[in-house]
């Protein structure tokens, strides 16, 4: 049950030391989908309407696919077509992974490093090579060419980023996501569940007069199920009750036909390389059975060939599938306390409810049929990009977002079972407290294991963390007492605390998080990536000043070519001058060892000793009455009148 | 600052259950923490401290039960703390054979099929009603005591439920 709330009590443990402030950076936050199967970016600087950033080929959908075949890393569709080849080094679908631990993660065709000791559940794939690499860092990689590809797009540094989670995610699930984003190197303004965003994204803040609305959000992603019932009212987006199934989703579709394709083809023991295939197959005939009524595929690895799948046969196979997902939909209006008649609308998120099934079934279960003029792949992250907007500082109008947790927190206590701290569906930031005690005056420690889940005994739940406070006075039984507090921010991310309330001395907490890595791990392979992003950062720097000086050098040369010869306009000292810098800059530009600064250098002197020519030409073409046109253009044509008086020989006007 | 304050309702049991989400809304959207400068490590922890607080006054105040034990907590009887001397009351012996037998007509009622297990269902959730009603009464009266009894009762009586709902 609930303890009165004293907010003064609970907030005495120091802040760890945060980041240097910078000031907020309107415009340049982005947001980001970071789909089981593919991620994409979008950006809504300054109030604009959501648009998606494309990479160099006009592709904005990557691939949520890491490829660790060769020595570089490799992200998106170069990655997936690797993938049949090498099947153990080419990672797809790591959302499954995170935050997951060994055991519970289930069958999948990568190696893994051996666990350091008995107690470590963390997931590292062994890619060869010595690369031990974690879901966390996997992700990051993904993260990184989004971010990558934001800037090139915005034209400078991004300040932050939104990050899409399942609604359903639990606290281990969000806190290895916002890792994975730090590990990119990004700051991450906050965790904004899937439905939500979507939500955001299709303006259902501003329909029903902008007052009053109650909305479903079905969500059927690649790997993952959410189904939330929001409220619209007073400016405020509430969350009323969000479940689903972290572990369903539009992949068990293609393994359902996969093994359906398998089995027409008498293979009992699939290769991995046959498996892929067959995946693949699969994954393609269900897009292709969106539109078509049948279709003939070809498995040649397993030997099938114009095998016929008809749509009829495809919804059978994905039926048990999709009666799963009506489920959870019935639970969560019950726990919304809300009916299918209440709703002012469903709408359709993810690449899965493409699937004509998905969509009648939804249909019938919210007796409506559901909005999905926006591109369900897309608006996740267009819901992102919006939030990412207002949290940047922008001046856009906004609602206020109040989210649930999605499952109950507590903590196990003798015997086994767990007492509630947080029950599900409670609105966040949320806190709570619970007080324990000592059990004999010889124990000086006390080990507290935070769990999250809605069963009783904390074996049925997921282990969220372990941590010992130790150092508590010698008293006799149950008269120490131990305050225990849970705060959850506007994430869903938890944070423990624990005191000695008799001495009132605060005490040390080691907090081991069962399935992710701690703080210190975290922060090592931030400054790791800092490290490449420095480089990177060179890299990318002296490109650029290649471009830029060879610009400068272009038009200088160019202009001297042009109008060089007239005295008026270039003096022969000056003249000798600018000859003299272009000859430095070209060398500069030919030397493969040179810095960026030595080319700036080069470049900065070039454009001082040519200022004034500059500045010549431009006054005699403001005087030829030619404003409106560029300086290139402009010259040219004096250049080309000055060719033809030359050759007439004469200063006389010209004649009609 | 208690609840009802912090949600600007008067002190009492019964409270308009829209204007009470009216203001929770309104309070809530002011002090999200999405409002304040997300560099200001300081303002932001005030705004997740005050946010936290808000949520957990309307978590409260929002369900009568809850509000009712609310008020019985600041009139000094704490229905969750073991200490006797200001946690929940004793209750008579009679009471809790009372409830074992209301246990026992919950497994009988499962044998005997659906119809009769909503029957007590419906039963049982009456007399939850009424010792809420009653407890409801004592407060406006000031009797913390039998408010708080009349509150035990109802606090088993919706396990009860919870457990025929549960395995229903």
């Amino acid at each position: 049950m609930s303890d009165d709330f004293d907010p003064g009590a609970l907030f005495q443990i120091e802040e760890p030391s945060a980041p240097a402030a910078s000031k907020r950076a309107p415009g340049r936050g982005i947001g980001i989908d970071l789909g089981t199967t593919h991620s994409l970016v979008a950006l809504a600087p300054h109030g604009e309407m959501p648009r998606e950033v494309k990479d160099a080929d006009g592709n904005d959908i990557l691939p949520s696919v890491v490829s660790y075949v060769a020595e570089e890393v490799v992200v998106g569709a170069q990655a997936r077509a690797a993938q049949v080849a090498n099947p153990t080094r080419v990672i797809s679908s790591v959302k499954r992974f995170m935050g997951r631990g060994r055991d519970e993660v289930g069958a999948h065709p990568y190696p893994m490093s051996a666990p350091t000791d008995e107690a470590d559940q963390v997931v590292r794939f062994d890619m060869g090579a010595q690369r031990a690499v974690t879901p966390m860092e996997v992700s990051a990689e993904i993260l990184r060419v989004l971010k990558t590809r934001a800037e090139a797009e915005l034209g400078e540094a991004i300040d932050g980023a939104v990050i899409t989670v399942p609604a359903y995610f639990d606290d281990a699930q969000r806190q290895a996501t916002k890792d994975a984003g730090r590990i990119a190197g990004l700051r991450v303004y906050r965790l904004l569940a899937e439905p939500t965003a979507a939500a955001l994204a299709y303006g259902l803040d501003q329909t029903e007069g902008g007052k009053q609305g109650l909305f479903a959000i079905y969500d059927l992603g690649g790997g993952t199920f959410d189904i939330s019932i929001l409220r619209l009212r007073e400016g405020v987006f509430q969350v009323l009750a969000t479940g689903g199934d972290s572990a369903l989703g539009g992949d068990d579709f293609d393994h359902a036909l996969a093994a359906h394709l398998l089995e027409a083809a008498s293979v009992s023991t699939p290769t991995a390389g046959q498996r892929e295939e067959a995946l693949a197959v699969a994954r393609s005939a269900k897009e292709r059975l969106s539109e078509a009524e049948a279709v003939s595929v070809d498995v040649p690895r397993c030997g099938l060939s114009g095998f016929d799948v008809t749509r009829e046969a495809f919804e059978a196979l994905i039926d048990p599938i999709v009666r799963r997902t009506v489920k959870a939909c019935r639970q969560t209006l019950k726990d919304a306390d809300v009916s299918p008649d209440d709703l002012h609308g469903v709408v359709l998120v993810g690449g899965s409810t493409r699937v004509p099934k998905v969509r009648a079934v939804v249909e019938k279960t919210f007796k409506r049929p559901p909005l999905c003029d926006l591109d369900p792949d897309r608006v996740v992250a267009y819901g992102a990009a919006i939030q990412a907007d207002i949290l940047s500082g922008s001046a856009r109008e906004g609602v206020t977002l109040l989210d649930v947790v999605p499952l109950s927190l507590g903590i196990e206590t003798m015997g086994g079972i767990v007492e509630q701290l947080i029950p599900r569906n409670a609105t966040i930031p949320i806190g709570a407290r619970q007080v324990f005690t000592n059990y004999s005056e010889q124990q000086t420690g006390i080990v507290f294991h935070v769990v999250q889940g809605e069963r009783e005994l904390a074996t049925d739940c997921r282990s969220l963390a372990k941590f010992e406070l130790r150092g508590i006075p010698q008293l006799p039984p149950s008269m120490a007492r131990i305050e225990v507090s849970f705060q959850l921010d506007a994430d869903a991310l938890l944070t423990v605390t624990a005191k000695e309330l008799m001495t009132g001395i605060k005490q040390s907490i080691e907090v081991k998080p069962t399935y992710g890595l701690d703080e210190a791990a975290v922060d090592a392979l931030v400054m790791e990536s800092l490290d490449n992003a420095e480089a990177d950062f060179e890299a990318r720097n002296l490109a650029e000043g290649r471009v830029e000086t060879g610009r400068v050098s272009l038009a200088v040369r160019t202009a001297l070519e042009e109008v060089g010869h007239l005295e008026d306009l270039l003096p022969a000292a000056e003249r000798e001058l600018i000859v003299a810098a272009l000859l430095a800059t070209d060398e500069a530009m030919a030397n493969a060892s040179g810095t960026p600064g030595e080319l700036k250098k080069a470049r900065e002197h070039l454009e001082s000793v040519s200022e004034a020519f500059a500045r010549r030409r431009m006054e005699r073409a403001l005087l030829s009455g030619m404003e409106g046109k560029s300086l290139g253009e402009i010259e040219s044509t004096l250049a080309a009148e000055e060719a033809l008086e030359e050759r007439r020989g004469s200063h006389t006007p010209q004649q009609t | 600052m208690d609840h009802f304050e912090r949600l600007g309702q008067p002190r009492q049991h019964a409270l308009d259950r829209d204007g009470l989400e009216t203001e929770y809304l309104a309070r809530a959207a002011r002090a999200h923490p999405d409002k304040v400068d997300q560099d200001d490590a300081s303002a932001k922890r005030a705004a997740m401290e005050t946010s936290a607080a808000i949520n957990e006054a309307y978590r409260t105040l929002r369900n009568p039960a809850t509000r009712a034990e609310y008020l019985v907590k600041l009139g000094g009887r704490d229905l969750d703390s073991s200490d006797p001397s200001v946690g929940a009351p004793k209750m008579p012996q009679a009471f809790l054979i009372e409830m074992i037998e209301h246990r026992e007509r919950v497994a009988d009622a499962r044998s005997a099929g659906a119809d009769a297990l909503d029957e007590l269902r419906e039963d049982v959730d009456g007399q939850q009603g009424d010792a809420l009603a009653e407890a409801v009464l004592a407060i406006a009266d000031g009797d913390i005591e039998t408010a708080s009894r009349q509150l035990v009762v109802r606090r088993y009586l919706q396990r009860l439920l919870d457990e025929i709902d549960d395995e229903g």
